[in-house]
C-alpha cells in the first residue's frame, strides 16, 4: 500500500507548480498530492486551516521582497513544526549558509529537484517523523 | 571546512562541498556526481566485518536507489554472499563490475540481482579507519580511464567531507548554542514538538539536534543527556 504525502509548494510563479506536479506524479514510493500557494499569505492561512501538509517547499524569493529569511520564520510562527525545503534557481548567495538558523530544514536546486529527489527527501522527513 | 589546509582543497576550494551542511546537501553532491558520470544512482556503503550477517538496506548509510529496492533485494538474497561484498574486504583497489562479469557467480551477482549493468566501487575510509565504499550504479557500458579516476577522487573527497560533518563520532567535542539550548528545554521535560514549537523549528530538526548531543556527550538516552550534562555544568 502507498502512503499518501502531502506536499505545499509556495512559489509566485504558477508555471512551477505545473512543472512540479509533473515531477511529482513520477514518484512512485508514495501517493503525493501537491498542494500550491502563489503567496506567504495565502501559505499562512493554509497552515491555519489545518490542512494536512507533510512537507513545505519554499520557493527562495517571493515578490515582491521576501526571501526565506522572512518567509520560513513566518511558517514556524504559525506553528509548522514539519519539515520546510527552500527551492531556488541559484543556491550561491551566502545567506544560504545560514539556512537552519531561519528554521529550514534543506535546500535544493529547482534544477535537481526529481523524482529521484523528492524519493529521498521523503525517505529523510516523511517516513522518519 | 576549518580543519583543511588548502593543500587538500586544491580542486574543491569554491565547490558544493565547503558548502555542505547536511544529507541533503550531500545527496544533492553524490547525486549529481553520479549523473556527471553516466551512472543512475549511487550509494554509500559501510563495510563492517565480512563474517557478521549484513543486509543491503541496513548498510547503505545514504543513496539515492529506488525506494524499496534495497529492502526487496534483502527479502531474496544475502548481501554477505555477494562477490562485490566479499572483495571489498579484500582490497581497497576501486573496482568496475558488470552484470556478465564471469567473476561475479550465478547466486551472488548482485548486479543481476539489482538490475544494473555496471557498478564502480571505491573504496574509502573514515579519518578513525571506519570503512565505506561509495558505489555508482547505471547501465553505462564503460567508463574511460580519465573519467574513471576523476570519480574516484570526487568520491574520496565527498565521502571524506560527508564523513566527517555527518557521520563521525564527535564525542568530546562542543556543544553549539543551538544544541545547548535545545539540551536546556529537553531538561525543563519538554518533548521534541514542543520545542520545536518553541524555537521555530521542525521536529526533525530537533531530533537531528537530539541525537548530535547524544554523540558528543557519549550518552546513549536522554535522561543520561541531561544528567552527564547537568554534572559537567553545561546547564544548570
Amino acid at each position: 500500500m502507498t502512503d499518501t504525502v502531502h506536499i505545499l509548494l509556495v512559489d509566485d510563479d504558477p508555471a512551477e507548480y505545473l512543472i512540479m506536479g509533473g515531477i511529482m506524479k513520477k514518484v512512485t514510493s508514495a501517493e503525493i498530492h501537491l498542494h500550491f500557494c502563489e503567496t506567504i499569505e495565502a501559505a499562512l492561512a493554509f497552515i491555519q486551516s489545518g490542512k494536512p501538509a507533510s512537507v513545505i517547499l519554499m520557493d527562495n524569493r517571493l515578490q515582491p521582497q521576501c526571501d526565506f529569511r522572512e518567509t520560513v520564520p513566518a511558517l514556524r510562527q504559525q506553528g509548522f513544526i514539519g519539515p520546510i525545503g527552500v527551492i531556488s534557481s541559484s543556491l550561491a548567495d551566502p545567506y544560504f549558509q545560514k539556512f537552519e538558523d531561519y528554521g529550514a530544514d534543506f535546500r535544493i536546486d529547482k534544477a535537481e529537484l526529481d523524482p529521484t529527489a523528492i524519493e529521498f527527501i521523503l525517505r529523510e522527513y516523511v517516513t522518519k517523523t | 571546512m576549518a580543519n583543511l589546509l588548502t593543500n587538500h582543497r586544491r580542486y574543491h576550494l569554491d565547490s558544493d562541498l565547503e558548502k555542505a551542511l547536511n544529507r541533503v546537501d550531500f545527496f544533492r553532491i553524490f547525486h549529481t556526481m553520479s549523473l556527471r558520470h553516466g551512472f543512475d544512482h549511487f550509494g554509500i556503503l559501510q563495510l563492517g566485518n565480512e563474517g557478521d550477517a549484513c543486509m543491503l538496506s541496513h548498510r547503505l548509510v545514504l543513496h539515492d536507489l529506488p525506494s524499496g529496492l534495497a529492502e526487496e533485494y534483502d527479502k531474496r538474497h544475502r548481501f554477505g554472499d555477494s562477490v562485490v561484498f566479499k572483495t571489498l574486504h579484500r582490497s581497497v583497489i576501486p573496482s568496475i563490475w558488470k552484470a556478465d562479469d564471469p567473476h561475479l557467480g550465478n547466486g551472488s551477482n548482485l548486479l543481476a540481482q539489482l538490475g544494473f549493468d555496471m557498478l564502480i566501487c571505491v573504496p574509502v575510509t573514515g579519518i578513525n579507519g571506519a570503512r565505506y565504499a561509495v558505489l555508482f550504479l547505471g547501465d553505462c557500458e564503460e567508463i574511460a580511464k580519465p573519467a574513471h579516476f576523476e570519480l574516484c577522487y570526487d568520491a574520496l573527497c565527498a565521502f571524506d567531507y560527508f564523513y566527517r560533518l555527518v557521520l563521525s563520532n564527535k564525542a568530546g567535542l562542543g556543544l553549539t548554542p543551538r544544541e545547548t539550548e535545545i539540551l536546556r528545554w529537553i531538561s525543563h521535560g519538554k518533548t521534541a514538538s514542543e520545542i520545536a514549537l518553541i524555537v521555530s523549528v521542525s521536529e526533525h530538526t530537533v531530533n537531528s539536534h537530539t541525537a548530535t548531543i547524544l554523540k558528543k556527550l557519549d550518552v546513549v538516552n536522554r535522561t543520561q543527556m541531561v544528567a552527564k550534562a547537568i554534572r559537567e555544568q553545561i546547564i544548570q
